[in-house]
């Protein structure tokens, strides 16, 4: 029996093949606005991204530098303030070198600017995952494959059971357990998601193969540990725990962060996946179609724009995932009135809406589940 | 190239061997330039950079711009040319310009820029640019450089701003005291137009072995020492009557250095030359039509027309390309080729196998093709 549950909600009119091709062409002519205009001010705007990374960067470092050192000798008083306010400030400065500065960089959304600090190829984050495996990952398979099922590796990262369309297994019963976990060592996962761990212990891929895409992934999460963890707290000499702890508890703090913003983006109530099927022979307009409705947004202000590096505007990200993350927002009015023109849903929210939306499915789809039905993406005929 | 040209510093394999090695590997780049260049503007780890220090009128539309360079930099030899690179509306645009001076003692180098119509990088260089700004600049490339083996006499033959690297030879060659026959013939259109003419006069007067004249080809009077009219046999024969004695080195407009070409290489000792136009627009213009240009890295699929050179046919398809001569010296443009047939615009031969790096400024499609791009 497959009684259709009261909470479906039709609000998603499939498309006629026509139809969808006008949908993909709007979003494409907004696009080729958009690029047209690109220029000085989204040169500085990344430039003025840099420095403020820069900038938090060292003056985090410093505070709590001051307040390990002058905290634990000279000025007890400075020891929690400096800590704290230094954890935070590097957990900041983490923060947005990973998501507005780093992530919008490799793709490529600056590239037009030709500046070889700016370069998609060649950019390195602050963060344990080589940028090589993220451009794979990220950049190839989840933005082309996006939410279809056995080629976007981010759905659950091979950890989760977020959609009742993944075959449950009694493992997923503790992943409310497993999620948090996950969450606090994010970017460690992140940085193994290539290496298939589970194929190798599975015996499909072999011992030297393991060995050879390790080496470049061991040599960057070494070069994190060494930096975070070894060389900053020795700096501090014999004051070095609290300096450690910081850099823990930072780097702790934009696992969450990010955790959060990414997984709002594309595992909310509405968000949907798709078939193998779904992307033979796709359409310009049924890609963009995907996206939207794999995607979703999370409304908030400029300061939540620019700290989750405009992943609040997932939709707009996917639909233009080199176009510079600041044009986002601006791009998202007409987005939206496309969306509406065409009555396809533009899933936003608050960050608590979404993100108790995510909590919910990981809760839920830890116990078996059955999918719903979901209308269809195209209307066969005209 | 490589050999000869002055390293201070040694090559990168040696360098990763010495002490620093370990550092080389732990210090980001951006990290540590956007640190240095708080304290000093042309600080980086590895970039060469230069900083305007001086700026003169040369001519009516010409101004020379002298440079310092960072530790980066490697030098050059008289003759070679650079790419410089600057931001206009937060787009990094890079050319190449010849180096005009003959390498210095405070290491500064020379570039002498005419504004050309239309041209953003030109005019931003020649009106824009302030005393203390930074440039990116490239290392040196370029053949016409004083060969190893001496000659005998020399002919030097300027199309416009092609007197710029003719310039950076000859003042090195009179700061060795000019040891052999050397004659410059300048072309200009208009008077004001002639760059470095006092100076040429001078060191005209100063060595006996050394003549130049001034021609021009819209000037109604020529003055004393002024010829007029455009390259021609008959003007050589009179200006030059020992041309088969003399060693050429031509540098001008794609025209001009075309006609020197017809005009001198089979008669002169040797004939090498650089032009500083673009090659023709386009080759094959019968063959017509339009190729598929797949770009294998971004997946993108472009239709462009057969026989155009590929860097201006992708860009006015709104592609952003690294590029700097547009004539297929520097390789900046250059990218690999994974399948497909090109015909080169200057020589007309046609590669129809893979290649690593292709220069897209001085190649057409001549079948689909796929690049990775």
């Amino acid at each position: 029996m497959t009684a259709p549950t009261a909470k479906q909600k039709h609000r998603n009119r499939p498309l006629t093949p026509a139809e969808l091709d006008r949908f993909g062409e709007e979003l494409d002519a907004l696009r080729a606005r958009t690029v047209a205009t690109l220029g000085q001010r989204d040169a500085d705007y990344i430039r003025t991204i840099v420095k403020a990374v820069r900038y938090m960067g060292v003056a985090g470092r410093a505070l709590l530098f001051a307040g390990a050192i002058l905290g634990s000798t000279l000025l007890p008083a400075l020891f929690w303030p400096g800590c704290i306010a230094g954890t935070l400030l590097l957990a900041l400065a983490k923060i947005m070198e990973n998501m507005e500065l780093g992530h919008n960089v490799m793709h490529g959304q600056y590239d037009w600017m030709r500046d070889p600090h700016l370069d998609g190829k060649t950019y390195e984050w602050d963060i344990a995952g080589t940028s090589d495996n993220w451009r794979k990952t990220h950049n190839y398979k989840h933005h082309t494959y996006t939410n279809v099922r056995g080629m976007d590796d981010d759905i659950g990262y091979g950890l989760l059971r977020i959609f009742p369309e993944q075959r449950w297994r009694p493992f997923y019963l503790v992943q409310p357990v497993v999620a948090v976990v996950f969450a606090l060592l994010f970017e460690w996962g992140v940085a193994i998601q290539d290496l298939k761990v589970g194929r190798w212990l599975a015996g499909k891929t072999t011992h030297a193969q393991m060995r050879k895409a390790l080496r470049p992934v061991a040599r960057k999460m070494g070069r994190q540990v060494v930096k975070d963890y070894i060389v900053f707290p020795l700096l501090a000499g014999p004051f070095f725990l609290p300096v450690l702890l910081g850099n823990v508890v930072a780097n702790v703090l934009r696992n969450l962060w990010t955790y959060m913003i990414i997984f709002c983006g594309h595992f909310t109530a509405d968000a949907e996946t798709f078939p193998k099927e779904s992307v033979r022979n796709e359409s310009r307009g049924h890609w963009y179609l995907r996206q939207l409705r794999g995607s979703s947004n999370i409304a908030g202000g400029r300061l939540l724009n620019v700290m989750s590096g405009n992943l609040s505007h997932q939709i707009e990200h996917h639909f233009y995932p080199d176009v510079p993350a600041n044009r986002y927002s601006q791009m998202a009015i007409e987005v939206r009135e496309i969306c509406a023109r065409y009555g396809q849903h533009y899933n936003t929210g608050s960050l608590p809406k979404q993100f108790g939306e995510v909590i919910w499915r990981i809760v839920r789809h830890a116990w078996p589940s059955r999918p719903r039905k979901l209308a269809p993406l195209v209307r066969q005929e005209a | 190239m490589n050999a000869a040209v002055t390293r201070p510093r040694p090559p990168r394999a040696a360098r990763a061997r010495s002490p620093l090695s370990l550092l080389h590997r732990w210090v980001a780049p951006d990290v540590f330039d956007f640190w240095a260049t708080r304290l000093h503007p042309t600080w980086t780890w590895d970039r060469p950079l230069a900083r305007i220090v001086d700026r003169q009128a040369q001519s009516r539309d010409a101004v020379t711009l002298l440079l310092q360079p960072n530790r980066h930099w490697r030098g050059f030899r008289p003759g070679q040319h650079v790419n410089l690179g600057v931001e206009i509306d937060g787009v990094r645009m890079t050319r190449s310009y010849s180096l005009s001076d003959a390498p210095r003692a405070d290491g500064r180098i020379a570039v002498t820029v005419k504004h050309i119509e239309g041209g953003r990088m030109s005019r931003h260089l020649c009106q824009d640019a302030r005393i203390g700004d930074v440039v990116d600049l490239g290392q040196a490339f370029g053949e016409m450089t004083w060969p190893q083996g001496a000659e005998d006499a020399w002919l030097f033959l300027a199309g416009g701003s092609g007197i710029t690297p003719l310039m950076s030879l000859l003042r090195a060659h009179a700061a060795n005291g000019m040891p052999t026959a050397l004659t410059l013939l300048y072309w200009a259109r208009n008077r004001d137009e002639l760059c470095f003419v006092d100076e040429l006069r001078a060191l005209a007067q100063r060595f006996p072995q050394f003549t130049v004249h001034f021609v021009l080809t819209r000037e109604r009077e020529p003055a004393e020492g002024e010829h007029s009219g455009r390259i021609g046999s008959e003007m050589l024969s009179v200006l030059v009557p020992d041309l088969e004695q003399r060693a050429v080195y031509a540098c001008g407009p794609g025209g001009f250095v075309d006609s020197a070409r017809t005009l001198v290489a089979s008669n002169a000792r040797s004939f090498s030359a650089e032009a500083f136009t673009p090659p023709p627009a386009s080759i094959d213009a019968e063959a017509g039509g339009h190729v598929e240009v797949t770009l294998a890295a971004s997946g993108r699929t472009l239709s462009v027309p057969r026989g155009q050179s590929l860097l201006t046919a992708l860009e006015d398809q709104g592609l952003k390309l690294a590029s700097g001569c547009r004539m297929g010296i520097c390789n900046t443009c250059a990218c690999g080729k994974v399948s497909g047939t090109t015909r080169h615009l200057h020589t007309g031969d046609a590669i129809g196998e893979p290649v690593s790096a292709l220069r897209l400024c001085v190649n057409a499609a001549a079948s689909d093709l796929v690049l990775d791009l």
